[in-house]
């Protein structure tokens, strides 16, 4: 690629391994590797939902299942990824929500506070649908 | 007192002795107010005149002087050597950039990439608020300010992975300057330069690794600048890449 | 992108791009308090015991309203996942796709698990 610029000087190509090598790079990497983990969620809630629709005996093997060691290891990988991809996303959201404040702008730390407290609002509220409505 | 040192080992290049890069140490004397740069400066002016660097200001405001100290871009002005102590301390070229000499780098893509955003204000008439002068409100002028700071020095583009694995990307510097312009409520370029942002090299090529933002001297914040553009092009959908069929 | 001597227009980023942000977004608030019901709470014993029952369940996903949800619950975060798996493939193991193969796939995925999520849903 560089060749083709055809530019003076010395360049090493860049080695395959760049996001294993400064601590930047592979928390970067690790945060990138969580919708591997979105995907697996997905997967598994369309498997509960299949359940569903399949009947009560379909769905109540499922349920036992969730009891398995299997997937409490699996659901604890998920969560843990998942709450890894929630605080760097929220915190994220800082610098690209610009919000308003008369004339000036708030602080980016104070728009990623904001969206905690939403996360943890919305968080409460599907659990209480979910658990007891 | 006993007079501190401190060893620098610096990256070589000279194509007319060597085809690779290689690493020459050296031993500076050094006190709380030494930065990496006059550690240079000394051992050019007393040890090695033939050691190649680039400088001006010395006072982290012109960006000419990024370089790799200890695997991060840094400014060498802003480097002090005593946090970095007791070293050794590596000093390198910047990253991802081609070494034409020790720590010289070719900048031209750089340059040629923010010619491209056109980093101007444009205008599409001549008409002023008053004679010789627009009009901007204090909350008009923040709008854009901070991604006005940009002092040209290139460490977002050494700490940009993108960059490093595809050069055609624009990279955050240009983008954030761009953005500046884009901002301005005096400019009126914004369809201009969104045919140059909505590119597959422009935004897009981008994955907010954040690192620029992360090693940027003066906190203009290219990564915002970055994601920002994006949620601009999104929003005004596919009609924003349709300037592209029209020669500007 | 790699090796593009051209750059090129871009004319499906920006969709690309809105669904992956409106997916990581609904990914981040929604999914650690699914997982940890569904994944942790139930197993734990901490649920309620007609929680998650047979009856409760299906009345519950039986509301317009809740199959709606859970459509944008299993959709948006799909488009999430392939977009940054394109990218994974490309910055992290170097597998660029030539006239945008691996985009085609990893896109095509989250379409197929679309169309089977709509089709579940509409099921129950």
């Amino acid at each position: 690629m560089r060749e083709e610029l055809r530019r003076p000087g010395y360049l090493p190509p860049m080695p395959r391994t760049w996001w294993l090598r400064t601590g930047p790079y592979r928390r970067f990497a690790a945060r990138e590797f969580t919708s591997l983990f979105v995907l697996a969620f997905t997967i598994v809630l369309l498997l509960f939902l299949l359940a569903l629709s399949r009947g009560r005996d379909a769905y109540e093997s499922f349920l036992g299942w969730l009891d398995s060691a299997g997937a409490m290891a699996l659901f604890a990988a998920i969560l843990a990824a998942g709450l890894y991809h929630t605080i760097t996303w929220l915190r994220l959201s800082g610098h690209v929500q610009v919000v308003r404040l008369g004339h000036r702008t708030a602080p980016r730390d104070a728009v990623t506070a904001a969206m905690v407290a939403v996360w943890l609002v919305v968080s409460g509220a599907v659990a209480y649908v979910h658990i007891w409505a | 007192m006993a007079e501190r040192r401190i060893e620098l080992h610096v990256s070589r290049y000279r194509p007319d002795r060597a085809p690779t890069p290689y690493v020459e140490s050296y031993e500076v004397p050094y006190d709380d107010d030494t930065v990496v740069l006059d550690a240079l400066n000394a051992i050019k002016d007393e040890t090695d005149g033939s050691l190649s660097f680039r400088w001006s200001c010395r006072m982290g405001v012109c960006g000419s002087c990024g370089m790799m100290v200890n695997g991060e871009p840094r400014l060498s002005c802003a480097a002090f050597l005593r946090d970095l102590a007791p070293g050794p301390v590596t000093v390198a070229p910047l990253r991802y950039f081609p070494v034409v000499r020790d720590l010289v780098v070719d900048m031209e893509d750089f340059l040629e990439k923010l010619r491209e955003v056109r980093p101007w204000l444009i205008r599409e008439d001549e008409a002023r608020d008053e004679p010789g002068a627009h009009r901007q409100t204090p909350a008009q002028a923040d709008a854009y300010r901070q991604f006005s700071m940009c002092i040209n020095c290139m460490l977002c583009y050494s700490a940009c992975p993108v960059y490093g694995q595809d050069p055609e990307f624009i990279g955050p510097a240009a983008i954030a300057l761009a953005h500046r312009y884009d901002m301005d409520s005096r400019d009126q370029g914004r369809d201009e330069r969104r045919a140059v942002l909505g590119r597959d090299v422009g935004v897009w090529a981008c994955t907010f690794v954040g690192e620029c933002s992360e090693v940027c001297p003066k906190n203009v914040d290219p990564a915002a600048a970055i994601q920002r553009s994006k949620l601009d092009l999104a929003m005004r959908g596919w009609r924003a890449v349709w300037p592209l069929g029209r020669r500007p | 992108m790699a090796g593009a001597s051209k750059p090129r227009p871009a004319r499906g980023e920006p969709l690309a791009w809105a669904l992956f942000a409106a997916g990581g977004t609904v990914a981040a608030l929604l999914l650690p308090v699914h997982a940890a019901i569904l994944g942790i709470a139930y197993a734990a014993g901490w649920l309620p015991s007609d929680a998650l029952s047979y009856e409760r369940i299906l009345d519950l996903v039986g509301h317009p309203i809740v199959k709606a949800y859970l459509g944008v619950l299993l959709v948006l975060p799909l488009f999430h996942w392939g977009h940054r798996f394109r990218f994974i493939l490309h910055h992290q193991f170097g597998i660029h796709g030539a006239r945008g193969v691996v985009a085609g796939l990893c896109y095509g995925i989250a379409l197929a698990g679309t169309a089977i999520a709509i089709f579940i849903l509409v099921r129950i």
